[in-house]
């Protein structure tokens, strides 16, 4: 029985190996990148094909070299002026024509602004199949990527699959998958691309670029995310994260309220944590917000509404005032020596 | 992709600039409740170009009743049945609460089971009104939603429009109706009538319970089957203490709606904590074994105009009507819990009013007058007067209604049918002792009975 | 130079994820229950869209690639000041994935000669928030994603943006024509005035576009030109929460104690 064939479908046994886009920005390299290496292992694995590393930046050979050490097979560095900053349509362009050129059967970006930005440049004109924001990757018996994501509100993981384009596109949730540890020893060969972009050619100017330190909550093994209950005032969640040497997180709402920086910002527009502690502090529990906590050990819920949905996924739970709950349970956790007493100075940055 | 294969396409030629809506429509209608959706389906029926400025999300989002719905005159402008209504009312039962007793008298004749049912639903209001206001569109009317009309305008004392909270947000039309509901700030801020006096107004609060747990619990609780509900009105020191008012629990199709009304002077002295005593009222012994194992899943809370008769403000005005709980139109003694079915009644009116006055080309009030001859003919205004006195006369007797009466009815009722040794004369006589002593003997309680003679 | 540019918003239709419940048995949103509404995002995407227009002139019309229903998220864009709208229908649209939609959405913009194309970030269903590059690549265009405000340069040629970026911000300036995708929350959708929300629901028709009409073949569209497919959908298991509630701070902290949780 045939199927009736599909626009743009290919030969897919003339595409092999798993590609890895290696992030990076003035020198360093986004935490997803070796989250994605440390997962394209196993699948690389499975498929017994190889697993390369694509870097595209400026001055970044170091970093070819260290996504060997990573884990990669082989590294494919393009390294030109014209690819820092970061640009969509030179870094689209530039992953087509290779992806044109070396038949990947599988490509995984990071779910950053950069990665959801320029991943369809390369997806469109090869016709591929793109899954974006997936939590869970894996191959089937017959070697076609499997990826999965949340769907209808997050009780629902969907599995999507292309059984006839390629490359198989996945980007992939930062946060969710562990970074893999370099290993000096590893050994892989690195390859200078040439550039196939012109400044000329180029549609984009970034005129000015601001950045500053990032905070990565998801490496934080205990978290205290605030919410809209907190009215603005993050007093006593502060002091909670300083007691429990916890680092600040937020549900979208205070982040667009503009109490907490968008780095910050936990749930399916934000990151996944997978905490040993986290303490929900004036969080309703939307499953938007829930999706990117339901991994967490233990979780802890302070809210004034007995009905809020955060109950519901939380261990313990305190209905009641934060700003009577919170500084009493740091007074608590202090004086039964649970915590550390205080320091002079809290910690916790914005 | 077939970039050059493409033909421009053109929207040069269409027209989608703003057209100007002022003197558009004959009528604005201020609000989809109840009586403005009727008013303005009256009118539409009549011909009428009609605008209803509704301030929710849809039509019946922001309201608010106690639960039941009396029908016969939206039955002459609707086909009530195709209404998405919850139960019909087939007993209607009455207890009287000190803390832990309850004395019941239930009603449940036969023919209300049969349609129409005695013209009596509870209905949800979000659902209803929409309905509602949907037949008035379907009849031509035109349904502005999320819009809050913010003021009237005006031409010297005539009302030629009104003011809306959106930009560009004026629109004139030669009728106003005032549907706005209990809260009619426009037509105060239009001084079309006074803020209601504290002693005029009463506060309602209510919940939807469901039983999360179980099948069929409104059947087995209420011993209804089928389409067939109860509606219990309550009062009392066990109810509402000695605040003017009572409570009530209704069945709707598989929820609950429990809730409590009484005067808000009364709520500033005895009961200021509604929400507790609508807490205390469903956990009073008569009360909570209906409600086990419910889960609240809505409260809400509303001011009733209570004013009686004496209240209605001045009902016309030229080029503007009041209607429903802008016009004070709502009757709660006790027994009666009555706003829906005026409300209603009253936009009727008002809408053949405007029509009659459209058709004649008048717009002073005068030839408006017709709807408030009309309403005052109507049971609206008859039985508002009827029970004009009550107010007054209950407030004098708060006491001994809401508590002695109560206690001592219960305490003769539990003496009369004591079970002990005593031959029954005693305790017949017992019972008629304690009685009397709450009344204040045989005079007492011939004087009691003239008072309250009109009660019923 | 541009002179009276042609802003294009697509919009879509999405049920309502406020007023959906949550179900309080699972926690879960029981998205069955909710109407449709226009995606939220592009409320910030329509007002930057009408941003443009007052700063710069031109046009702006709205599109939506959608069932007949749709036409409600037209009426919407309109009332809140777009120019017109068009309906972007047609069986041989079912089943599209985002390579098909961007297509569509790519053609629509070329037959209405757009000088800039805006969305919303993503949309609440599916949030991929992969149409608005797919268009771009389908057309051989500038993008601009994440973007919290908007300059036009239209004198020459460009528009530029402030990009939200991971840790800061960026401007950049991309040549016209362009796509641009909104960050949701950043601009203040502004209100529908009431004439021109009456005239939206009352007289305003949207042009109505098939496949054929915007230069497509049914080949190039919909499941057959989608190379995701969806394998397999599982439920997911709750996490099994001990949902324990304590009445103070104190019996959380000797709670947390005792699950070995702190100290």
């Amino acid at each position: 029985m045939s199927r009736a064939e599909k626009a743009g479908a290919v030969d897919t046994d003339a595409y092999s190996d798993v590609w890895v886009f290696v992030e990076v920005h003035d020198g360093d390299v986004m935490t997803v990148s070796w989250e994605l290496l440390g997962e394209a292992r196993g699948l690389a694995e499975d498929l017994g094909e190889d697993l390369v590393a694509l870097v595209i930046g400026e001055d970044v050979d170091d970093v070819g070299r260290e996504a060997v050490e990573r884990g990669a097979d082989r590294a494919l560095v393009a390294d030109d002026p014209v690819f820092e900053p970061y640009r969509a349509d030179p870094y689209g362009e530039q992953f087509r024509a290779l992806v044109e050129d070396r038949h990947p059967a599988i490509v995984l970006i990071g779910g950053t602004h950069t990665g959801r930005d320029f991943a369809g440049r390369v997806a469109v004109p090869a016709h591929a199949g793109l899954t974006a924001d997936c939590t869970e990757l894996g191959v089937d018996d017959d070697g076609l990527l499997e990826a999965r994501r949340p769907a209808f509100g997050g009780n629902v993981l969907a599995t999507i699959v292309c059984e006839d384009h390629r490359p198989q596109m996945a980007t992939i949730r930062p946060g969710v998958f562990s970074a893999a540890d370099p290993d000096p020893d590893r050994d892989g060969q690195i390859e200078r691309v040439d550039p196939v972009v012109d400044e000329r050619d180029t549609v984009s100017e970034v005129r000015e670029r601001v950045v500053g330190d990032t905070a990565d909550i998801t490496e934080a093994d205990r978290i205290v995310a605030v919410g809209a209950g907190c009215d603005g005032d993050l007093g006593p969640a502060r002091e909670l994260a300083d007691a429990l040497d916890a680092e600040l997180a937020a549900s979208r709402k205070a982040v667009d309220e503009g109490w907490v920086d968008g780095s910050r910002q936990v749930g399916q527009t934000g990151k996944t944590v997978r905490p040993e502690l986290y303490v929900a502090v004036g969080i309703s529990g939307a499953v938007q917000h829930v999706e990117g906590m339901n991994d967490s050990d233990a979780v802890v819920a302070v809210n004034d509404d007995p009905n809020a949905p955060i109950f519901e996924h939380a261990d313990y739970g305190v209905v009641g005032d934060l700003f009577e709950v919170c500084p009493a349970l740091v007074e608590r956790l202090r004086e039964d020596g649970l915590v550390d007493a205080a320091d002079a100075e809290p910690e916790v940055k914005p | 992709m077939t970039a050059d294969a493409t033909d421009r396409i053109s929207l040069a030629d269409r027209d989608t600039a703003t057209p100007d809506y002022d003197d558009a429509f004959d009528a604005v209608v201020v609000g989809a409740g109840l009586a403005g959706s009727t008013a303005a389906l009256t009118m539409a029926k009549n011909g009428l170009d009609v605008l209803i400025v509704e301030r929710g999300r849809f039509p019946g989002a922001k309201n608010v009743f106690g639960g039941v719905l009396y029908t016969p005159t939206l039955r002459e402008l609707v086909d009530v049945e195709s209404a998405p209504l919850e139960r019909y009312i087939a007993e209607r039962r009455f207890g009287m609460l000190t803390d832990d007793d309850e004395t019941a008298v239930s009603l449940s004749p036969g023919e209300w089971h049969e349609p129409p049912h005695n013209d009596s639903y509870t209905v949800r209001r979000g659902a209803f009104d929409e309905w509602l206001a949907d037949r008035a569109v379907d009849a031509g009317a035109t349904l502005v939603c999320r819009t809050t009309v913010t003021d009237l305008l005006r031409e010297g004392d005539r009302i030629v429009g009104v003011e809306t909270d959106r930009p560009d947000g004026t629109v004139r039309a030669p009728y106003v109706v005032l549907a706005e509901g209990g809260n009619s700030l426009v037509s105060e801020g239009a001084d079309l009538k006074d803020r209601e006096r504290r002693e005029n107004v009463a506060v309602g609060v209510k919940e939807v319970l469901e039983f999360p747990e179980r099948d069929h619990a409104i059947e087995d609780r209420f011993r209804v089957s089928g389409d067939a509900g109860a509606s219990y009105h309550y009062f009392g020191e066990g109810a509402v203490g000695d605040a003017f008012g009572g409570g009530f629990v209704y069945t709707n199709e598989d929820t609950v709606s429990v809730g409590l009304a009484y005067r808000l002077s009364d709520a500033a002295t005895s009961q200021p904590d509604p929400e507790g005593t609508l807490d205390a009222f469903k956990s009073h012994p008569a009360v909570a074994p209906l409600l086990r194992g419910a889960r609240t899943v809505e409260y809400t809370a509303k001011t009733i105009p209570e004013g009686g008769a004496e209240a209605i403000p001045q009902l016309v005005h030229d080029g503007a009507v009041l209607v429903g709980d802008t016009a004070g139109l709502v009757l709660n003694n006790g027994l009666h819990l009555e706003g829906t079915n005026m409300a209603v009644e009253s936009g009727f009116h008002a809408g053949k009013a405007v029509a009659d006055a459209a058709d004649r080309g008048r717009t002073d009030a005068d030839a408006l007058a017709g709807y408030r001859e009309a309403l005052e003919s109507s049971f609206v205004v008859r039985n508002l007067d009827r029970y004009e006195w009550l107010i007054e006369r209950v407030q004098e007797d708060r006491q001994l209604l809401f508590e002695e009466l109560p206690r001592a009815v219960a305490d003769a009722g539990s003496e009369y049918f004591r079970m002990d040794r005593a031959p029954k004369d005693d305790h017949a006589e017992t019972a008629k002792r304690e009685l009397l002593q709450a009344v204040g003997g045989y005079t007492g309680a011939a004087k009691l009975a003239v008072r309250y003679r009109n009660l019923l | 130079m541009t002179d009276d540019p042609t802003i294009v918003v697509g919009v879509k239709q999405v049920p309502d994820d406020d007023e959906v419940r949550i179900d309080p048995d699972t926690g879960h949103l029981d998205r069955a229950s909710a109407p449709a509404v226009l995606n939220p995002p592009d409320r910030d995407a329509l007002e930057a869209a009408l941003g443009l227009r007052d700063a710069a002139g031109g046009t702006v019309v709205a599109v939506t690639m959608g069932p007949p229903t749709a036409t409600d998220v037209l009426e919407e864009a309109v009332a809140m000041g777009c120019d017109d709208a068009a309906l972007i229908t047609d069986r041989a649209f079912a089943g599209s994935d985002t390579w098909p939609t961007s297509l569509t959405l790519a053609a629509a913009a070329e037959s209405l000669g757009a000088d800039v194309f805006v969305c919303g970030e993503e949309t609440t269903d599916s949030s991929t928030g992969q149409v608005p590059p797919g268009i771009a690549a389908h057309l051989g265009w500038a993008q601009l994603t994440y973007v919290e405000g908007l300059e036009p340069e239209f004198d020459d040629d460009r528009l530029v943006a402030r990009r939200d970026v991971e840790g800061g911000y960026e401007i950049v300036a991309a040549d016209l024509p362009v796509v641009v995708a909104v960050a949701y929350g950043e601009f203040e959708p502004r209100p529908a005035g009431l004439h021109r929300k009456l005239y939206a629901e009352t007289e305003f028709e949207p042009l109505e576009l098939s496949a054929d009409e915007i230069g497509l073949d049914d080949e190039e569209v919909g499941i057959d030109a989608s190379p995701t497919e969806v394998g397999g959908m599982e439920t997911v298991e709750p996490v099994e929460r001990e949902r324990e509630t304590v009445d103070t701070a104190e019996e959380l902290a000797d709670a947390l104690a005792d699950a070995g949780v702190v100290g």
